[in-house]
């Protein structure tokens, strides 16, 4: 498995997507951060990451979308499907490798943890809480990424489902109420108030759990119907 | 050793492959030969474990290709159609990371890539992006890549398509000396690449085996007769009366005139019967001048149009 993490984390930094992702990342949240510190004279490291969840859902899909459609359409999975590697190792490789992204981008914002620490003095704790609440959001939407690009053969195709359900799943609750445990960005904004919430990290890890079983029976699946 | 126990694979109601059952011996160099959309590739598919039949059952070495799939696969190297490569990667870096998905040992890891790509003759391009390879040496990268590791058996999915005459040769050569070490099936509709490489070849037509043997058997089994082509001048048309002169002479056969005034005629025979010394003794008590006589070879082209027609009927 640790073959196919390395594999597919370089290829994230062979071509544009990983630095567009990070890079982008970056830029929005010092903007964010300019804005708070300058405008509203805040110390709070927390604010940036309610919008970059925002941010999360719309960019997601360019880490996830071409995990396993483009390996369909180039023809590779048959290398992979081939070799004595199991599909259980395989999704998770590309899992991991795209959540060791969002971890690299996390570490980074601790710049701005420092910055604040020197000017002011920003809670550890409750920054903490908010990394994780991100991670954990951004686990979620991976794992539904690969997902989606496990289902069709064309990248472009697998984004704009990502991308989809998200934005479904974001504005769920103004439809009804009883759907309000099932946005996930909501579920967010427990974190930066420095609250782990039990209910709030079970369905995180639930859901994206749910969601790489399936891609692993998708793949299984496709074995005997291919 | 492989074993294929009645396979059959179907896709919704579509039957791919029915009922396939044969055996390959370790050290053999078997070819999948067919029509396209005959069943060769999906065959291949399930030796290799990429797809699932629908019923019966494969062992690979003796391990079930179902219930051992980890211990089966690793046995195989296989080289998929169309060559697929990872373009983002080096020769070498691809290599590599194949070498790692088959679990190859990290400690002889770097000495195995370095064996095949030696053996492939990729030393030069080995870091090279595999995306910027003309098509022959992103060939022999999806051969190495199939190499590494050591499998025993090779399983090749038409590894001359879209090579230069030159490559095709190379290439050939290639498997020639790799079947001395491993077990091989390749498949092809390219008939002499075939009889030239295969010691057995297993014909399969709308998902069915029609024939499995070897190329010279399945040759001979096809033409009941042998034939000669004899081109001759002949201005007193005697050569009607060499077949009342030969009793072994089944049919003579006007079927050429030429410009020149020979003429060139087609006499079968019975099999296994070399009438050449005879005809030629004929001839000349005859006065009929032999401008060119050959006796002409069925070829496993004949053989595989007169099974695949035949089951076509």
């Amino acid at each position: 498995m640790w073959a196919i993490i390395k594999k597919e984390f370089k290829s994230y930094f062979f071509s544009p997507v990983g630095y567009i992702f990070i890079g982008l990342f970056l830029l929005m949240f010092s903007i964010f951060f300019y804005v708070d510190v300058f405008y509203y004279q805040s110390t709070n490291f927390e604010y940036i990451f309610y919008l970059g969840t925002t941010i999360l859902t719309f960019i997601t899909p360019i880490l996830t979308m071409r995990t396993i459609a483009e390996e369909k359409k180039s023809g590779t999975d048959q290398l992979l499907l081939t070799s004595p590697m199991s599909i259980t190792k395989i999704v998770l490789g590309k899992f991991i490798s795209a959540v060791l992204i969002v971890v690299i981008t996390e570490l980074c914002t601790f710049m701005y943890f420092g910055i604040l620490a020197y000017f002011g003095s920003p809670q550890l704790t409750t920054a903490l809480a908010t990394l994780l609440g991100f991670l954990l959001l951004a686990m979620s939407y991976i794992s539904f990424g690969v997902l989606a690009s496990s289902l069709v053969e064309n990248q472009i195709i697998a984004g704009i489902i990502t991308i989809g359900f998200f934005i479904l799943l974001w504005f769920l609750p103004n439809f009804s109420d009883i759907f309000t445990n099932f946005s996930l960005i909501n579920l967010f904004t427990n974190f930066p108030e420095g609250q782990i919430n039990i209910a709030d990290t079970v369905t995180y890890i639930t859901f994206t759990i749910a969601c790489i079983l399936l891609t692993i029976i998708v793949m299984q699946r496709r074995k005997s119907v291919r | 050793m492989i074993e294929v126990k009645n396979v059959t694979k179907k896709y919704g109601k579509t039957v791919a492959v029915e009922d396939i059952s044969f055996s390959i011996n370790d050290g053999e160099i078997v070819g999948l030969l067919g029509p396209n959309g005959a069943g060769k590739s999906t065959t291949m598919n399930i030796l290799t474990g990429y797809i699932e039949q629908t019923s019966g059952e494969v062992t690979i070495e003796g391990y079930n290709t179902l219930k051992k799939p980890k211990k089966a696969k690793r046995q195989i190297g296989y080289m998929p159609e169309g060559v697929p490569l990872y373009t983002d990667l080096t020769v070498k870096e691809f290599v590599t990371y194949m070498a790692e998905l088959k679990q190859v040992d990290r400690k002889t890891r770097k000495e195995k890539v370095e064996k095949v790509i030696e053996q492939t003759g990729l030393k030069d391009v080995e870091n090279k992006l595999t995306k910027n390879l003309s098509r022959g040496y992103k060939q022999r990268v999806s051969m190495a890549g199939a190499l590494v590791g050591e499998p025993k058996i090779l399983i090749l999915d038409e590894p001359t398509v879209g090579l230069d005459p030159k490559q095709i040769t190379e290439i050939r050569n290639l498997i020639k000396t790799l079947g001395k070490t491993h077990t091989i099936i390749l498949s092809s509709h390219i008939l002499s690449e075939v009889s030239q490489i295969c010691n057995k070849v297993i014909i399969i037509n709308k998902g069915k085996i029609v024939a499995i043997d070897t190329p010279e058997n399945l040759e001979n089994k096809v033409s009941k007769n042998d034939c000669i082509y004899i081109t001759v001048e002949d201005a007193e048309d005697k050569m009607s009366k060499i077949k009342d002169k030969i009793p072994e002479i089944k049919k003579v056969e006007l079927i050429e005139k030429n410009e020149d005034k020979t003429k060139q005629y087609l006499i079968e025979t019975d099999k296994n019967v070399d009438l050449r010394k005879k005809i030629f003794a004929e001839c000349a008590k005859e006065n009929i001048t032999i401008f060119e006589m050959k006796k002409a070879d069925t070829t496993l082209e004949d053989a595989f149009m007169k099974l695949i027609e035949g089951g076509n009927k």
